[in-house]
């Protein structure tokens, strides 16, 4: 059944429909501003470590890497410390120098041949993996990459 | 969700106000002119909006305000267009509610009993502009910051409270951090609760009183039928102007982003702060009078105004509102509109020309951007701290700057400016560009490097401090910037280290500090030198073929290798070596007597070339006292040598060598048969020709007295026969025998001893 809109009804619906319309429009911008940065992940960069065939097999090398990281508007150069094992069969291994415990440094002892934590007298293998003491997990890996004979490293929350 | 609203309503009431709000009855003559306190109201409300938003990600302190706008206009999705609509928003408003008062103006609608909610209208004008004022600081780039600096310096000059205010809102000595703190909470907070209660006040008293139903005296208001509600009749017409003006709003955001010019370096003095178009007339009128009673143009004037406008209802207090009755009103009104315009239009013509672009001059600005001239370079203001600024110094030569480009150093020896090898047309178009510069030149937009600049760069002299900063920590900057980034400069202009002593002592700090070289220096600079020169353990024993080989050869800054090594040890340092540990082969005993091992041996063997590598040839003259080996032509020449110092040939030969008796068998002429008896008369040299042949003891060997007799041998050859071990008179008689008698009668010592 036809229905004959008065003026007034006219006038409510084009009302209701502009203002949704400006709110839409006024609105939608501000809230991907304020929203989608939120859950923008910031992709780790790869970090040179140096040259892949320096490092000494068998011998973990420590490497400090400084690199910029974003923080919002603030930049922020960033030190930290990772381990490169060379293999025999010429592959390379990164790892953390954060011991799984208790969050302390370790260093390489090169007596024990062992990576040795002062807190808690943990020791981890050329590897990684718990020797000894109260560690949960092995020392975590950071993926790597050799490109032109230059290792990079990625750190991720591992 | 019916019951949830009911509930609500009972409680607050609120449900029904808001539908009663809406419903509200209007009377007939109002229309399209009525839309623009809404609109307004619109405009506050993006405003709020816009400006909410963009407060979640901007930090007011000086370090971090103008890297966060940057990072709201580059990094965020839709951030410039917030920040865009904020700024167009903050423009349009002004208008908006300059129209808005000029319709209740011309309405008469102020009039009793709504004299309040003009002034609450007056009162949020002027909050608008204090928003403007404020938030004009808060980007912190260069206008923001030397504006702010103007005003408030404007401020001061008002009489009596000027300088306490402005000292106040710049809550110290210098605009800085307290500074923008202020004007950021004035300009989110103080202002946004002011501006609030004021619209509730305003509108709310719109609502309770009535719209002023337009035309009608004071008195006969309440016999005006209402015919419209606001809702929707006139909702509609302000949803198609809040529409029409969204349109604009938008469209300008999108095609003219906020401008935002270089962050603000209070150290910039080229910087020039334009006033923005509409506080021109204010200009204007400031110039209108003398220095000293600048005030009256900047303050009391304007303060006039606004208290004239915020005590209008009070002074037209007649019941008409028809506009032809109330023109003394319309006119002063409209002739005070009009002043201002007029001084604004005056005020633009005063406005530096734009600056204006061929396409040549345009690709020109945009390698100037691209090669980072601006990193040293200002242009009136903005722009690095370390070449002269390009706004300044009057119109240039298209071939001086030409030349200038390819080579800076030719201009002046000591710049540090790199040169630039560019492509024709590129260099065509940075040179007109240039030349165009001028004192209304702006820098144009850079675009945000990444990584920012840190803080530590805007720091005040930061350009003459960086090296404190290098020394502290290398690897910070080594983080941004490569090795060539240093040598742009440094290559005219050494670091001071770098002095006349500096070979000596560089390797002290590469080895302690290995990153203070890499700061500048890339990995294989100390190899280019090294590779030949490295003091370790074996280069004792290259040291020689190596100074042999590169010595003059290889050049480091200007300095043969040999050279360099007069840098550290002087000549004498070799001696301390070669004098005692000499090479191998000096070491055979007596090196240098033997002729069959000797040093003659060698040097005949090996030639002298191998002496000289050690020994300025000159060496050998030394001992020898004429050069060796003996020059061409020795054998006719060597007589004369021979007579002029004949030792000089003993110190090698003697004359049994069968050298010298292949030609000298035969004796001399002069040793004639009585030679034997003539030889103390012919002899006039004392003997020296002699010893060519006959040896250096050639005399004592007869005479057993040295010959000829040393001075005083009247006093001294009674000693000879003590010297001998003989006593007494026995021992005269027998010393006269064996020696004097030779030559001498006994008479002849008979005339000193007297028997």
């Amino acid at each position: 059944m036809e229905q004959r809109w008065t003026r007034r009804e006219w006038l409510a619906t084009l009302v209701k429909t502009l203002a949704t319309l400006l709110a839409i429009v006024y609105s939608i911008p501000t809230l991907v501003m304020l929203v989608v940065p939120a859950f923008r992940r910031q992709k780790n960069p790869w970090i040179k470590v140096g040259k892949a065939d320096e490092f000494p097999v068998g011998e973990p090398k420590a490497v400090t890497l400084s690199y910029q990281r974003r923080d919002g508007w603030v930049i922020r150069t960033v030190r930290s410390t990772v381990y490169v094992v060379a293999k025999p069969d010429g592959s390379l291994k990164v790892l953390s120098n954060i011991c799984t415990h208790a969050s302390c440094a370790v260093r390489w002892e090169r007596s024990r041949s062992a990576f040795f934590c002062p807190c808690h007298a943990g020791y981890f293998d050329a590897e990684g993996k718990v020797v000894q003491g109260p560690a949960p997990r092995a020392l975590p890996e950071y993926p790597h990459k050799v490109e032109g004979g230059l290792l990079y490293v990625r750190l991720e929350n591992v | 969700m019916r019951k949830l609203l009911d509930w609500f309503e009972r409680e607050t009431g609120l449900i029904s106000a808001w539908g009663r709000f809406w419903t509200q009855p209007l009377p007939p003559g109002v229309g399209w002119g009525h839309i623009f306190g809404a609109l307004t109201l619109l405009v506050l409300v993006v405003l709020f909006l816009t400006g909410g938003a963009l407060m979640f990600y901007y930090s007011p302190t000086p370090d971090q305000a103008y890297a966060s706008v940057q990072y709201i206009e580059h990094y965020l999705p839709a951030g410039r267009f917030i920040r865009a609509l904020h700024y167009w928003a903050a423009r349009l408003i002004v208008p908006l509610i300059i129209i808005h008062i000029l319709r209740v103006f011309f309405w008469g609608a102020y009039k009793r009993p709504r004299q309040m909610i003009w002034v609450t209208g007056v009162l949020l004008l002027l909050s608008v502009i204090g928003y403007g004022l404020t938030g004009y600081a808060l980007p912190w780039d260069q206008k923001a910051y030397w504006g702010t600096v103007v005003r408030l310096k404007i401020a001061e000059g008002v009489p009596l409270v000027g300088e306490a205010v402005a000292t106040f809102l710049r809550g110290g000595d210098t605009v800085g951090a307290v500074t923008l703190m202020r004007f950021f909470v004035l300009h989110v907070f103080v202002l946004s609760v002011l501006v609030f209660l004021l619209v509730a006040w305003h509108v709310l008293q719109v609502r309770r009183m009535g719209v002023t139903p337009p035309g009608v005296r004071v008195n006969e208001e309440a016999s005006v039928e209402k015919t419209q509600r606001l809702y929707p009749e006139h909702t509609a017409r302000i949803a198609v102007g809040a529409v029409i003006l969204s349109v604009l709003l938008i469209s300008l955001s999108l095609v003219f982003p906020a401008p935002l010019e270089p962050r603000a370096n209070p150290m910039d003095t080229a910087y020039k702060p334009h006033p923005d178009f509409y506080v021109l007339w204010m200009h204007e009128l400031v110039n209108f009078f003398p220095p000293n009673l600048e005030f009256l143009g900047s303050f009391v004037l304007p303060t006039l105004l606004v208290v004239l406008l915020l005590i209008v209802p009070f002074i037209e207090r007649s019941p008409e509102r028809q506009p032809r009755k109330r023109l003394l009103a319309l006119s002063t009104g409209t002739l005070t509109l009009l002043i201002i315009v007029g001084l604004n239009v005056k005020g633009m013509e005063a406005l530096p020309e734009p600056e204006r672009l061929s396409p040549l001059e345009k690709r020109g600005q945009q390698v100037f951007v691209e090669l980072k001239c601006y990193s040293c370079h200002g242009i009136n203001g903005g722009g690095g701290p370390v070449g002269p600024d390009l706004g300044l110094g009057g119109k240039r030569d298209p071939e001086v700057v030409r030349n200038l480009l390819r080579n800076p150093s030719a201009h002046n020896p000591h710049s540090i400016m790199p040169a630039y090898h560019l492509s024709p047309d590129k260099e065509a178009a940075l040179v007109a560009y240039i030349v165009n510069i001028g004192p209304n030149s702006k820098m144009p937009p850079i675009p945000p490097t990444e990584p920012e600049k840190p803080a530590s760069h805007f720091e005040d002299n930061w350009f003459v401090n960086h090296k404190f900063e290098v020394r502290k920590d290398p690897g910070n900057c080594s983080d941004c910037h490569k090795s060539f980034f240093c040598q742009a400069c440094h290559q005219n202009r050494r670091p001071s280290s770098h002095d006349a002593q500096w070979l000596k002592f560089h390797f002290g700090n590469a080895a302690e500090r290995p990153e203070m070289c890499a700061a500048c220096h890339s990995p294989d600079y100390c190899e280019s030198c090294h590779k030949v020169m490295r003091h370790d353990t074996q280069w004792i024993q290259q040291h020689g073929s190596r100074l042999a080989q590169f010595g003059d050869k290889l050049q480091w800054a200007g300095q043969t290798m040999h050279q360099m090594c007069y840098q550290c040890h002087t000549p004498q340092s070799c001696q301390g070596c070669h004098s005692g540990a000499l090479p191998a082969s000096h070491k055979v005993a007596n090196f240098l007597r033997d002729p069959q091992v000797g040093h003659g041996k060698l040097a005949l063997k090996q030639g002298a070339t191998s002496c000289n590598s050690c020994h300025q040839p000159q060496f050998c003259q030394s001992c020898h006292g004429l050069p060796m080996p003996h020059p061409e032509g020795w054998d006719s020449n060597h007589p004369q040598v021979g007579h002029k110092n004949p030792a000089l040939c003993q110190r090698c030969h003697s004359f049994q060598e069968e050298t010298c008796q292949t030609c000298h068998q035969a004796p001399p002429s002069s040793h004639t048969e009585d030679f034997r008896k003539e030889h103390p008369r012919r002899i006039t040299d004392s003997g020296a020709s002699c010893q060519v042949c006959h040896g250096r003891n050639a005399c004592l060997n007869c005479h057993k007295t040295p010959m000829p007799h040393p001075k005083n041998w009247g006093e001294t050859h009674g000693k000879l026969g003590q010297q001998r071990g003989w006593k007494g008179y026995d021992a005269v008689k027998k010393l006269q025998k064996a020696q004097c008698a030779t030559c001498h009668d006994i008479k002849y010592c008979n005339q000193c001893h007297q028997p």
